[in-house]
């Protein structure tokens, strides 16, 4: 069975290109546009890695991630900031990597292949 | 020193006897003996006095003796021969020889008469470097005047009250003969002095200080000035006054808030620019993969998502090209009711977390205004934001209250009156509130909001009118002209008639 990511980003074009990339590359995924959907679908559908924008309307990345750390299911699926805010590398400090917009793919495949394969 | 004498006898014996006489009291003495000799004598030397009968043989040696004793007072005469010669002599001197002897000389007579001579000598000579000394410094008063007037810097000389004393040309021109007044009231129309005032801190420890501050000139224009302070001490080295020298940096500070400005957009826009790069990635990946699968729903889409965001890109990058030329708005006529409502709808939250009333008092129609509506709103609420922050910061009333007033006269105008009755402004906070980086609320506030709502206001053709009173409240008074400078007819309507 595909490993199953889950994409947490308010910007609906790159919803579409992380969803696309990784579809693309063998994974299961789902997207949400804000950090409430986003914990709703991760109980759900319970993913093996998320990646998480930081700046988002509404709560902020580092408020689900404090939520989901509460959430026994989820607390220990890998995280990866993908952010355009400058200093996102300390926004969650337990995130296994912070990616600065506009990424490498190659790279940002390279972290995701490493973490869950 | 010894004086210098110059004996005027022809008969030669009886002047060396004299002469002899005199060098035992030190003087330093030489004969002449005729007419030539006394004029050949005179023109190489200066002397101090001239002894014997001045009208030796001739007219010519007599009449240059006149003019010696008219042209250096330090010239003394003393006559003596015999009475004929003496009376001759008093006649043509008359005052001005010191002393008349008969001869035989009376050798005491002659003695007394010489000191008085070496008396009136040096008293002249003392008088004559007085006099040198008082030109000098005539002169060099005058110039140092000059350079102080002249100095293209505000200069002013104040005391330990900071009155000031002493003005120059250009603090005069665009300060007003403002000797007498208080410096806090003459530069920023304080009741008291700055705080941090470098006058003082001069006065406190005898060093240069320097700040940066705002003042304001007699026309109400209002400069930025780099002021540096001096201490000027007494002769026993205290100090009793202090002079401060401002420059204008107007010119630079103008340019400095241009590009900071610029910085500061790029800044906040960075983050959109991230955004629609990692987009555009994103497309170009879907164009990709769509052309390699032959997906032509993917293709088409990702090519739909690649031209938005090179028209995105494209808007920004003339947007940012635009305010580094000089920032154009983009006029649209807006009916003033719209503009009022958006703008409550963004304040009345904050106002209600501060439990601050917000009332609006709008006239019937009041029309259709040409604004750039997004700058204009955000304008607008970052005023409003201000009245409730400072209602905020108010512990002293019980209830606190922001008014909208909106009235539409003259005709051609809109005017914003926003009231409040919050902490309210001294002058100093109310002339330095629209100056970049200028902030009454610590690191509360950043010192931009009301610098770039200003700028808005100004770039609209727009005014800005604020009277304010500690701890009672603000009242500014906005008026904009309903069809902003420089955009006229430019969308085919006019908003008046529409």
């Amino acid at each position: 069975m595909s490993k199953k990511i889950l994409i947490i980003d308010d910007d609906p074009n790159i919803l579409d290109y992380l969803s696309a990339l990784f579809t693309d590359n063998g994974y299961d995924t789902q997207v949400a546009p804000d950090a409430v959907k986003g914990l709703e679908t991760a109980r759900r559908f319970l993913p093996d890695l998320i990646t998480l924008d930081i700046e988002m309307p509404g709560e902020w990345g580092p408020r689900f991630y404090r939520q989901m750390m509460q959430i026994k299911e989820l607390k220990n699926t890998p995280v990866i900031v993908i952010s355009g805010l400058s200093g996102n590398e300390h926004a969650i400090p337990k995130a296994i990597a912070a990616v600065k917009k506009p990424f490498d793919r190659e790279e940002l495949l390279r972290i995701v292949k490493e973490a869950i394969g | 020193m010894a004086e210098t004498v110059l004996i005027m006898d022809s008969d030669r014996e009886h002047g060396e006897a004299i002469q002899t006489h005199l060098q035992r009291h030190q003087y330093d003495v030489t004969v002449a003996d005729d007419a030539q000799e006394t004029l050949e004598r005179l023109e190489d030397e200066k002397w101090n006095i001239l002894l014997g009968d001045p009208l030796i043989d001739e007219e010519a040696a007599t009449a240059r003796i006149a003019d010696l004793l008219k042209e250096d007072p330090s010239v003394q005469l003393i006559v003596y021969g015999t009475s004929e010669q003496v009376d001759r002599a008093m006649d043509r001197f008359a005052l001005d020889a010191v002393a008349y002897l008969d001869l035989p000389i009376n050798s005491k007579a002659l003695m007394l008469n010489m000191a008085r001579a070496r008396n009136h000598s040096l008293k002249s000579r003392k008088i004559d470097r007085y006099v040198q000394r008082l030109t000098d410094l005539h002169t060099a008063r005058n110039h140092f005047l000059q350079l102080f007037d002249s100095v293209p810097c505000f200069i002013s000389v104040q005391d330990r009250n900071l009155r000031i004393t002493a003005i120059n040309k250009w603090f005069k021109q665009h300060f007003g003969n403002s000797v007498g007044g208080y410096c806090y009231q003459v530069y920023k129309h304080r009741s008291s002095p700055c705080e941090k005032c470098p006058v003082i801190q001069t006065f406190e420890d005898g060093q240069i200080h320097s700040t940066e501050e705002v003042v304001t000139a007699l026309s109400g224009r209002q400069y930025h000035v780099l002021t540096h302070t001096a201490p000027i001490t007494d002769e026993k080295d205290e100090i009793t006054q202090v002079m401060e020298i401002s420059t204008n940096i107007t010119q630079i500070r103008q340019l400095q808030d241009h590009l900071t400005s610029l910085g500061l957009m790029l800044g906040s826009m960075s983050h959109g620019v991230k955004g629609m790069l990692t987009a555009l990635d994103g497309g170009i990946y879907q164009l990709e993969t769509g052309l390699q699968k032959q997906d032509e729903a993917r293709v088409s889409r990702a090519f739909d998502q690649v031209k938005t965001m090179a028209d995105k890109i494209r808007d920004m990058v003339l947007e940012i090209l635009n305010y580094a030329r000089s920032r154009q708005m983009q006029y649209a006529p807006v009916p003033v009711t719209d503009l009022v409502e958006s703008v409550m709808k963004n304040i009345r939250p904050a106002a209600l977390k501060s439990n601050v009333i917000c009332e609006v008092f709008l006239p019937d129609s009041p029309g259709i205004i040409e604004i750039d509506a997004v700058w204009m709103e955000s304008a607008l609420v970052n005023f409003l934001e201000n009245a409730v922050d400072a209602c905020a910061y108010d512990h002293e009333k019980p209830v606190h209250k922001v008014s909208l007033t909106i009235t539409v006269e003259p005709e051609e105008k809109v005017c914003f009156r926003i009231q409040d009755n919050g902490v309210g402004m001294d002058q100093e906070t109310r002339e330095k509130m629209f100056t970049l980086f200028f902030t009454s609320k610590g690191s509360r506030g950043t010192g931009l909001g009301l610098f770039i709502a200003h700028r808005v206001i100004q770039q609209h053709g727009g005014t800005v009118q604020v009277t304010s009173a500690l701890n009672q409240g603000t009242e500014l008074i906005i008026c904009l002209p309903r069809i902003p400078p420089g955009s006229i007819g430019e969308n085919g309507i006019n908003p008046l008639t529409s």
